[in-house]
C-alpha cells in the first residue's frame, strides 16, 4: 500500500513541479526549483496545486498542498461585541435562508456565557457571567498547510479565487466530519440537515457578519497569519492519512 | 426540517404527574393564535377549567415562543409565560409573564414553538431540552440553591451554551411575588412560585436546529435591513437625547443615550458610543444606555456595554461594573439589567444622601440586583418598593409588627439610605420569613387583604401608581391620556402594553407626532401633548384598540412590544415614518403565509379576544365594565385641584374616560354598556365556539 501511494504521489509531485516550473515561469522565476526551495520564496508561494489543475485533487493519497493565502480575513474586537448574535443569524439567514447559529461560520454563543474555556470560574471568567468580554470565534484562512484541507479525505475543502478563501465543496464532501477534528480552532460547522460540513468562505468578499453587527465589533481585512497569534480550542484529533503525512514529512523535515 | 418557516413545527407537553412527554404539530393546532400568549391563552381555554386556583396541579404553565423567535427579525427575543395568575386578586385568573434572553431562540433550535407543563411533580425535578432529547430529572440537589448556583450547575452539566430558566428560593416558597429567570437577568414575574407549586426548578434548553425562512433569502435580508433602518433607541424613541450632528430634534427624556463623549467607562479600553448616526446600521448598539437614563451621567463611567437578548442590536440589560460594591457589599462588582430589575434595590429608598444620581443610588441597584436575580424576586413593576414606602412611610409597618419582628430590622440604615438594608429585607420575602416579607410576598391584592387594609386607599394615592386587582398602572394616563386609562383597565395584572408610549414618548414633535397619527388611526387627535389633553374621540378608541392588539401579536409572533411598533422612525427622509405593516411583513416572508397588515391584524385581535373571553368565563360575569375594566381614583385627581384638561395637568373627567370606554367598546364590537364581546364579534374572529361555550353561561354581551 505504502510503495503504491509513494509511486501516487511521486506522479503526482513530478505533475506538480511542471504546473509550478510554469507558473514560476510566468512570474519570472525559472530556474529549476525544489519543492522546498519554492516553499521558502513564502512572498511568492501564493499558489495553490488546487487551483492549477482540477486533475490533481483527484485520488486520496496526494499532499494537499494549498499555497495561495487568502485575500481577506474577518478580525474581530471582542471588547466591542454585545452578545446579540446578529452575526450569527446573518451568517445562517443570509447564506443558508435559516436561522442557525450552530452551523454559523462565526462563533460567539458558545463564548457568550463563560468565555471560551467554557466553564464558569466565577469573574475570572469571560463572557456575561465573568467581566462581559465576549470573544467572537472566526476562521483564520489558514496559509499551508490548512488543517481542515489536509484532514478531508475527499479533498472537498478547496481554495476559491477571487478570495481564495478556504471553502467546503458540497459536491465532494461526504460528511465525515474529520475536518471538524483538524481544526484547532473549532471553526468548522456541520449541517446535520444536509449533512455537509460548511465553513467560513467570506461571503465573497462581503461577509454577511461584518455587514450584521451593531456594534461594530467586526471588520473584513486583508487576510494576515493570525494562526501564531490565536491559542487554540481545540488538539486537533484528526489523523493525516499516512500516504499524505509521508508527502508532507518531504517539505517539511530540516 | 419544519413544514412551514418560521415555526419550529412541535409544542412539547410535559406532565409533571405521571411523566409523560409528548408533542403536539403547532401549526395544526395553534396556527390560528400564533404562538405566545396566543398559544397560552388557547390552551388555558380548552384545558384548564374555572375555579382552578394557581398551585393545583390542574392549573398549566405555557411557555410559548412565535414564529419570529431565533430568526434575524430585530427585537425577538421574547418568551411569553401564560397562567393562572397568583397575584391576581381578589380571584387569581389569567395573565402572562414575559421573558427576554436566549431561551425563546434555544426552544426554537432544538424543535418547539412552546412548553405546555402540567400537573405536579412528586419531588423537585428540572426538565431538559436537549434537541428531541426531553427529560424530567431529579432537581433535589438544586432545591433550595438561588438562580445562578442552579444555572451555573446545569451549565456544567450540559455545557456552556444551555439556556436555563431557572426559579429561586421565592419560587421554591411559593412566594406570589417570584420570577423564572434565563441569562443571568431576564426574567418573567408572577410564575415563578406557579413553577415552584409544580416542584418545577428549571427548564434548561438547547438546541443545534434551525428556524427556516420560507420566503427568499435575499428578500428576507432586504426586508430585516429594512427593519433595522427603522428602529430607534429602547421602547423606540426616534430621537436622541441630545443635540447631534445629524439630528433635526432631540429630546432630552429619550433614552438614546449614546453621544460623541458618552463612553462605555467600564470598557477596557474605553469605547466611545459616538455620534450613532440612525443610518449607520453597525451603531444601533451605542444608542441606548439604560443604567445612563436611569441613574444619570454617572452610569457612563461604570458601564461595561450593553447586553440583551438573541438577535436584538437595542441591548437595553446595560452592563455595569461598580468595584466599590465588592468589598463593600461582598457582591459581584459587574451586574446588569433593565427598568425595574435595574431598579430593584434602589427603589425601596425614597432618597439618597448623595442624591438620586449618586453612588448610594448605584450600589442599591446592585445589591438590588444581585439579590433578586437570584432568589427569584418580583417587583411587580416596581409596585414591591412603592408598597414598602407606603406602609413604612405611614406607619402601618410598626403597626403590624411586633416589636420583636420590627426590632430585628435596623431601621436607622433603612432611614440613611444604607444599600446594606436590603440584605435583612430580600431574603425574608424570598424565605418568607416574618410578618412584614410574608404579606410583602403576597403582592398588593393579598397584602391589603392580609393586613385589613383598604384597597381604596390604595387607590387614591397618586405616588402609589396603583391601579385595581393588585397590580400598577403601566404607562396609563398620566403619559397617554384616554388611551393609557383603557389600555390598562384590559388586563389581570398590570397591562406590559407599550404599543401607545413607543409612539407618544418617541420624542418627535407634536406636529410630526400628529401626522403620523392621522395616517395611522384616522386623525390627528388621536394623540394629545403630555400635560395638555383634550377630551375623548374615536381616534383614541382606535389607537387604544390597535395598541392592544398589536401587543398580543408581538406576544404571539416573539416580537418585543418594549420595541414596537414601528410607526415612527428615526429617518427624515421618510418624514420620520416608520412601516406600521412591519409585523406582517416579518410573519408573511418567514412562515410563508402571506398575510396583509390588516389580516395580521386581526389574529391579533382574536387573541386579545380569547384573553377577554378567559376572563369572563373564570369571572362568571359578564359585568365587565363595572366589575373589571376599573379606573382608580387617582386618575381623575388633580393634587393641584386644577379642572382636567388645563394645561399642565395629567388627571381626566369622570364623564369623560366613561365615554371613552364606551367609545372602545363599540369600536372592538362590545356591548356598550357590559364591555363583555358580542357573539357576532366572536363569530367574526373565528371563536365561534367560544361564543357558544360563553352563551350557554349568559355571558355574551
Amino acid at each position: 500500500m505504502l510503495r503504491r501511494g509513494g509511486a501516487l504521489i511521486m506522479n503526482h509531485y513530478e505533475e506538480a513541479q511542471k504546473l509550478l516550473g510554469k507558473v514560476l515561469g510566468s512570474l519570472g522565476l525559472d530556474d529549476e526549483l525544489s519543492r522546498r526551495q519554492f516553499l521558502k520564496l513564502s512572498g511568492f508561494s501564493i499558489i495553490g496545486i488546487t487551483a492549477l489543475g482540477p486533475g490533481l485533487a483527484k485520488g486520496s493519497a496526494k499532499p494537499l498542498i494549498i499555497m495561495e493565502q487568502a485575500e481577506g480575513i474577518v478580525l474581530a474586537d471582542p471588547t466591542r461585541c454585545v452578545g446579540c448574535r446578529r452575526c450569527e443569524l446573518a451568517c445562517t439567514e443570509f447564506n443558508d435562508g435559516k436561522a442557525q447559529p450552530s452551523i454559523s461560520r462565526i462563533k460567539v454563543n458558545r463564548n457568550i456565557n463563560f468565555g471560551p474555556k467554557g466553564l464558569y470560574t466565577g469573574r475570572d471568567s469571560l463572557g456575561n457571567w465573568g467581566n462581559g468580554l465576549i470573544i467572537q470565534d472566526l476562521c483564520k484562512q489558514c496559509p499551508h498547510p490548512v488543517p481542515c484541507a489536509n484532514a478531508c479525505p475527499n479533498d472537498a475543502i478547496v481554495v476559491k479565487p477571487p478570495l481564495n478563501a478556504r471553502v467546503v465543496d458540497p459536491d465532494r464532501c461526504v460528511g465525515c466530519k474529520m475536518c471538524q477534528k483538524a481544526c484547532p480552532w473549532e471553526m468548522l460547522s456541520f449541517d446535520s440537515e444536509k449533512n455537509k460540513a460548511t465553513k467560513c468562505f467570506l461571503c465573497d468578499g462581503k461577509p454577511k457578519c461584518v455587514d450584521a453587527c451593531p456594534a461594530s465589533a467586526l471588520t473584513y481585512a486583508s487576510w494576515q497569519d493570525l494562526t501564531e497569534k490565536v491559542p487554540p480550542r481545540a488538539v486537533p484529533t484528526a489523523v493525516l492519512p499516512p500516504a499524505k503525512a509521508a508527502a508532507c514529512i518531504d517539505c517539511h523535515k530540516k | 426540517m419544519a413544514k412551514h418557516g418560521g415555526w419550529a413545527g412541535k409544542v412539547l407537553r410535559i406532565d409533571l404527574s405521571t411523566g409523560r412527554i409528548s408533542s403536539e404539530d403547532t401549526v395544526e393546532k395553534y396556527k390560528d393564535v400564533l404562538g405566545g400568549t396566543g398559544l397560552g391563552y388557547k390552551v388555558l381555554w380548552e384545558e384548564v377549567a374555572p375555579g382552578t386556583k394557581p398551585f393545583d396541579p390542574a392549573n398549566k404553565i405555557v411557555f410559548g415562543t412565535g414564529p419570529l423567535a431565533g430568526t434575524g427579525a430585530p427585537c425577538n427575543g421574547r418568551t411569553a409565560i401564560t397562567t393562572l395568575w397568583p397575584t391576581c386578586w381578589p380571584k387569581p385568573l389569567v395573565a402572562s409573564g414575559h421573558m427576554g434572553g436566549q431561551f425563546a431562540a434555544e426552544l426554537k433550535y432544538a424543535g418547539y414553538d412552546g412548553i405546555i407543563i402540567e400537573g405536579k411533580a412528586d419531588r423537585p425535578v428540572y426538565v431538559s431540552i436537549m434537541d428531541k432529547k426531553v427529560e424530567i430529572k431529579d432537581a433535589r440537589h438544586l432545591w433550595g440553591q438561588g438562580i445562578r448556583r442552579t444555572t451555573v450547575e446545569l451549565s456544567q452539566q450540559f455545557g456552556p451554551e444551555v439556556c436555563v430558566a431557572a426559579i429561586g428560593q421565592a419560587g421554591e416558597n411559593l412566594i406570589p411575588m417570584s420570577v423564572v429567570m434565563n441569562a443571568y437577568s431576564h426574567s418573567a414575574g408572577g410564575v415563578g412560585a406557579v413553577m415552584g407549586s409544580k416542584n418545577l426548578k428549571a427548564i434548561a434548553v438547547h438546541g443545534t436546529g434551525s428556524v427556516t425562512i420560507a420566503g427568499k433569502k435575499e428578500e428576507w435580508e432586504k426586508l430585516v435591513k429594512l427593519h433595522l433602518s427603522l428602529l430607534g433607541a429602547n421602547n423606540q424613541h426616534v430621537v436622541p437625547s441630545s443635540p447631534q450632528p445629524w439630528a433635526e430634534y432631540y429630546s432630552p427624556g429619550s433614552r438614546w443615550k449614546g453621544s460623541r463623549g458618552n463612553k462605555w467607562g467600564a470598557s477596557e479600553p474605553a469605547i466611545d458610543t459616538g455620534i450613532c448616526d440612525p443610518h449607520d446600521l453597525n451603531t444601533i448598539a451605542y444608542r441606548t444606555n439604560n443604567a445612563a437614563f436611569y441613574l444619570g451621567d454617572i452610569a457612563w463611567k461604570y458601564t461595561v456595554r450593553g447586553n440583551g437578548c438573541t438577535g436584538c442590536p437595542i441591548r437595553c440589560h446595560t452592563m455595569i461594573k461598580v468595584p466599590s460594591v465588592a468589598a463593600k457589599y461582598g457582591i459581584s462588582e459587574v451586574g446588569m439589567n433593565t427598568c425595574g430589575g435595574l431598579n430593584f434595590g434602589r427603589s425601596f429608598f425614597r432618597k439618597f444622601p448623595d442624591g438620586a444620581r449618586g453612588m448610594t443610588s448605584m450600589e442599591a441597584c446592585m445589591v438590588g440586583m444581585h439579590m433578586s436575580d437570584d432568589y427569584g424576586l418580583w417587583c411587580n413593576y416596581s409596585q414591591l418598593q412603592r408598597d414598602f414606602l407606603k406602609l413604612y412611610e405611614t406607619g402601618i409597618i410598626k403597626n403590624k409588627l411586633g416589636e420583636k419582628e420590627f426590632n430585628s430590622y435596623s431601621w436607622d440604615k433603612y432611614e440613611k439610605s444604607d444599600p446594606s438594608f436590603l440584605f435583612e429585607l430580600l431574603p425574608r420575602i424570598a424565605l418568607k420569613q416574618g410578618e412584614l416579607a410574608t404579606a410583602l410576598g403576597l403582592g398588593t391584592g393579598y397584602m391589603l387583604e392580609t393586613w385589613s387594609l383598604s384597597e381604596e386607599e390604595w387607590k387614591k394615592d397618586n405616588r402609589l401608581s396603583y391601579w385595581k386587582m393588585g397590580h400598577p398602572k403601566h404607562h396609563a394616563s398620566e403619559e397617554v391620556g384616554q388611551c393609557g386609562v383603557i389600555i390598562n383597565t384590559q388586563y389581570n395584572r398590570d397591562p406590559q402594553c407599550h404599543s401607545h408610549c413607543n409612539f407618544t414618548r418617541n420624542g418627535l414633535p407634536l406636529e410630526l407626532q400628529k401626522r403620523l397619527a392621522a395616517e395611522t388611526w384616522g386623525t390627528q387627535d388621536a394623540i394629545d401633548a403630555l400635560g395638555s389633553y383634550t377630551p375623548m374621540n374615536i381616534g383614541k378608541a382606535r389607537m387604544a384598540k390597535w395598541s392592544l392588539i398589536r401587543k398580543e401579536l408581538h406576544d404571539s409572533l416573539s416580537l418585543c412590544n418594549w420595541m414596537g411598533p414601528w410607526v415612527a422612525s428615526p429617518l427624515k427622509e421618510r418624514g420620520y415614518r416608520g412601516d406600521d405593516s412591519m409585523e406582517s411583513m416579518l410573519y408573511s416572508v418567514a412562515t410563508g403565509d402571506p398575510k396583509s397588515r390588516e389580516e395580521l391584524d386581526r389574529v391579533g385581535e382574536r387573541i386579545f379576544l380569547l384573553h377577554r373571553a378567559l376572563t369572563i368565563r373564570d369571572m362568571g360575569t359578564k359585568e365587565m365594565s363595572t366589575q373589571h375594566d376599573t379606573v382608580p381614583e387617582w386618575v381623575y385627581n388633580d393634587q393641584e385641584k386644577r379642572p382636567a384638561y388645563t394645561k399642565g395637568t395629567t388627571h381626566l373627567g369622570r364623564d369623560d374616560v366613561k365615554l371613552a370606554m364606551g367609545m372602545f367598546y363599540e369600536e372592538m364590537g362590545w356591548d356598550k354598556t357590559t364591555g363583555a364581546p358580542r357573539a357576532e364579534t366572536y363569530r367574526r374572529l373565528g371563536l365561534a365556539k367560544v361564543a357558544e361555550e360563553l352563551g350557554k353561561k349568559g355571558l355574551l354581551g
